[in-house]
């Protein structure tokens, strides 16, 4: 019997070889396949309406959505960074970057509760409403999550209670936000664009 | 310089020979402890035995459905009983029996046949199971308390919207759904990383098992399908409940949407239930026809190509809706089209058996049942695939007919012949051969006795879901040969259960490898330690336990004191680094009873969503904060 050892391989990599990197990406796809399919389901109920947005909707405004969109997009940078930084296991550097992520992530979460603010239809009004709060309400519940595991991350880091694991966490943290940033820029299109570009009244 | 730098200059060194295994691995004691296991042996386990458990629900429903339908103008069940039962069987029957079980035998049987100890993230995958049993718990506390679903297992609206259907029946189906949703899509995750990541030193893609490649297709399906049908099923729920609009035609929503969204899944879970089973008939070919598989590029490339197609074919179960005629034509052809993935592997295995030695065991009468019956559903899909036979036949029994032949012979009769394949394995003892080939016997006499009149009752105009039919519309002899058909299908039920009893207690004992199978789960103990292997091994070849045992190699250099487990690179699996599982822990229950009030009270009040989030929230940062400091170390 021959033997291989392994004894020399590192106990840890922080990277995509990990398989909780993989773990993240299946969430990603799932979560994606639900955003797909709801746009998709979007386009087919406006295809079937003659009047888009249905009357008594307003048009939706663009400036606060945009500038939530800027932030949000100004956020990811800052993911990246703290998910580098976690590789060199650079303290200052992980609590640095995730506290400008959580910040501008706070930015764009506040301009979106704004922008709800102007909305002149709830869930209740018709299928468009149902629909944009759908996008608006998954969105933000798991934006929502994953900057409260961003913050306990953050924590943890700031106590000093953290090792290899935590730092793995972070890099894969990384992952699933850049999957909530690029995923709002679609959802952002159609809902905000949508109805200026292929509504008619 | 910090002790974590200084724990990671130390040499790793194999630490404390097969005990420290032993203890690193062992199951903590008492009743929390019991709660908090996260071997794949003991989840996979778990999931096997409350599949099997509904399995038999589901088939008690079957039976009160065929006394009632054995005669004319019987009055067995009341019409509105009958409509809670059809609905809760098929309910059980996909959701808690198919695919639970399939994931299971999935995560019982993938971490051993892949060489390593356990599946990437044990405690999600205890997350899954407890959700799971959650969604069996949510739809049977309906059932019992005269909330049962009455709408059908698929939920068409209107019928299943607020407008139609009070109370609260359709909303356990409903959160039922998102229930067992979340739980496979756990496991499916945690299978695509286990296979990809962890698998032996040396198994390169071309070398994994096909079990493990159906797990692996089967998973990124559940990941992919799944969201359709959460959605779905929120569409009905939030219109129940909070008043939204998406399938109510009058403000704009739409419930022929709500068909696309539904089959979108719909139509891909059937290979989630079918393609494991696949693999279980690859395994068994394989082993009793002790010969390497012919054709293995081209039965993992149909079987990939098969959860590709999936995706294709859902409008196939929706010809009556008046679609435009080009899609009907493309979907007939994508329809036809899996006759050609699913050829291809059915001709692959004859090959394989022909030239094979077969040991005619009672795995293997499963194989060949499975191959007859899935064949005749195969034959009647590629009918119903035409649009105007479907149009004649639409939702009468030869439907029925055709997709219990399909999901029965296609999946049902290859898990029995894994039970019997695999449970020297699980247990350590072998089932009893004789009494398993009658229960073949009986099973396979029993399902053709039920099934086949269905093709002819359907062609003679029975509409399925009534609850009762008169006496001249000459329906009497077959549903009543039917109906016998049921009792004998049950009472290979009984013999199963006979022979699962009798074997776990006095059966012979099996050894490791009783049946001189190729693949790695042979290479460990049977019943399997909770670490599986003493020693990981490495696969020299396609078949590592058919190649010569001097070639035999084993990793070492491993530690024994934690649960470390070897990570392999994507494509050709070479080691790439050490990792460390986390060990057993309560908080998977704590946040699955989170998740199960946010979803079991939004049934009642909204408001129980954001107490079910704040209890998981708590929970998750619970399962994720670093107990000892022995857990921040590498």
């Amino acid at each position: 019997m021959n033997t291989l050892d392994v004894g020399d391989l590192p106990p840890y990599d922080i990277s995509s070889q990990s398989p909780l990197w993989w773990g993240q990406l299946c969430t990603a796809i799932i979560e994606g396949m639900m955003f797909a399919i709801l746009i998709a389901a979007y386009l087919y109920v406006r295809l079937r309406m003659d009047v888009w947005p249905p009357p008594g909707d307003q048009y939706p405004h663009l400036l606060l959505p945009t500038l939530s969109l800027i932030a949000l997009l100004i956020s990811a940078p800052f993911s990246y960074l703290a998910s580098e930084a976690a590789k060199r296991n650079d303290r200052a550097g992980m609590i640095r970057n995730l506290v400008l992520n959580l910040v501008f992530a706070a930015i764009c979460f506040t301009l979106r509760i704004l922008e709800w603010r102007s909305l002149n239809f709830n869930w209740q009004a018709d299928a468009q409403g149902s629909y944009v709060w759908a996008f608006l309400g998954l969105h933000s519940f798991d934006f929502i999550a994953d900057a409260i595991f961003t913050l306990v991350l953050l924590i943890l880091i700031l106590i000093g209670r953290y090792g290899e694991k935590q730092r793995l966490g972070v890099h894969v943290d990384s992952v699933i936000w850049y999957f909530l940033v690029a995923v709002w820029i679609p959802i952002y299109i159609v809902i905000y664009w949508g109805p200026h570009i292929f509504g008619s009244q | 310089m910090n002790r974590m730098d200084k724990a990671l200059t130390q040499p790793d060194v194999e630490t404390g020979g097969v005990a420290a295994l032993r203890h690193s691995w062992r199951h903590p004691g008492g009743i929390i402890g019991w709660f908090s296991y996260d071997t794949h042996q003991a989840i996979g386990m778990r999931y096997i035995v409350t599949a099997f458990i509904f399995l038999l629900v589901g088939g008690i429903e079957a039976l009160l459905m065929r006394f009632q339908l054995a005669h004319p103008n019987s009055g067995f069940l009341s019409p509105d009983r009958y409509n809670e039962i059809f609905s809760t069987h098929g309910t059980t029957m996909m959701f808690l029996f198919a695919v639970p079980m399939m994931e299971g035998m999935g995560i019982y049987l993938v971490p051993l046949m892949l060489g390593t100890r356990n599946v990437a993230f044990p405690r999600l995958n205890a997350f899954g199971y407890w959700m799971y049993l959650g969604g069996c718990i949510f739809l049977y506390w309906g059932v019992f308390s005269n909330s049962a679903p009455d709408a059908g297992w698929f939920s068409y609206v209107p019928l299943a919207g607020p407008q139609f259907d009070f109370g609260k029946r359709v909303d356990s189906w409903c959160q039922m759904i998102t229930f067992t949703e979340v739980s496979a899509m756990c496991v499916g995750a945690e299978l695509i990383a286990t296979i990809f990541k962890m698998r032996a030193p040396g198994m390169s893609l071309n070398r994994i098992p096909l079990f493990c490649w159906s797990m692996l297709v089967q998973s990124f399906m559940v990941i992919s399908a799944m969201p359709a049908v959460m959605i779905a099923s929120s569409y009905i729920l939030v219109d129940r409940t909070s008043g939204t609009n998406f399938v109510n035609p009058a403000e704009g929503g739409d419930p022929l949407l709500y068909q696309h969204v539904f089959w979108f899944f719909g139509h891909p879970e059937v290979y989630i239930m079918f393609i494991p089973a696949l693999g279980f008939v690859s395994a068994i070919v394989v082993a009793h026809s002790r010969r390497q598989i012919f054709g293995y590029p081209a039965m993992v490339l149909s079987m990939v190509a098969t959860g590709f197609i999936a995706f294709g074919l859902w409008v196939h179960h929706m010809f009556a809706t008046g679609l435009p005629q080009i899609a009907q034509a493309y979907f007939t052809a994508a329809s036809l089209m899996i006759a050609i993935t699913s050829g291809v592997q059915i001709f692959c295995w004859i090959a394989t058996l022909w030239t094979g030695r077969i040991r005619m065991s009672t795995a293997m009468h499963f194989v060949f049942g499975f191959i007859a019956i899935f064949v005749l559903g195969g034959l009647t899909g590629v009918m119903l695939a035409s649009v105007p036979l479907d149009l004649q036949v639409h939702d009468t029994f030869f439907v029925v007919a055709h997709f219990h032949y399909v999901i029965i012979g296609g999946s049902v009769f290859p898990l029995f012949g894994a039970f019997y394949h695999w449970f020297p394995k699980m247990t350590g003892r072998m089932m009893n051969e004789p009494l398993g080939k009658i229960n073949f016997w009986v099973l396979f006499i029993g399902f053709n006795l039920t099934f086949f009149p269905m093709h002819i009752l359907g062609l003679k105009g029975m509409t399925r879901r009534i609850y009762t039919y008169s006496p001249e519309m000459g329906w009497g002899t077959l549903n009543l040969l039917a109906t016998w058909g049921a009792c004998v299908i049950a009472l290979g039920g009984v013999l199963f259960l006979v022979n699962f009893f009798w074997s776990r207690k006095a059966g012979k004992v099996a050894g490791n490898n009783p049946w001189d199978a190729d693949s790695l789960e042979w290479a460990a103990s049977s019943p399997p330690e909770n670490y599986n292997f003493e020693h990981l091994p490495v696969a020299t070849s396609r078949y590592p336990l058919w190649t010569p045992q001097e070639d035999f190699t084993v990793v070492t250099g491993l530690r024994n004191d934690r649960r470390e487990v070897l990570v392999t690179t994507l494509m050709d699996a070479k080691p790439h680094h050490r990792y460390v599982l986390p060990g057993p822990s309560i908080w998977p229950l704590l946040a699955a009873i989170g998740v199960s009030v946010g979803f079991a009270g939004s049934v009642f009040n909204n408001w129980y969503i954001v107490w079910g989030s704040i209890l998981t929230g708590l929970a998750l940062i619970g399962w994720f904060w670093p107990r000892r400091p022995v857990e921040m170390l590498p």
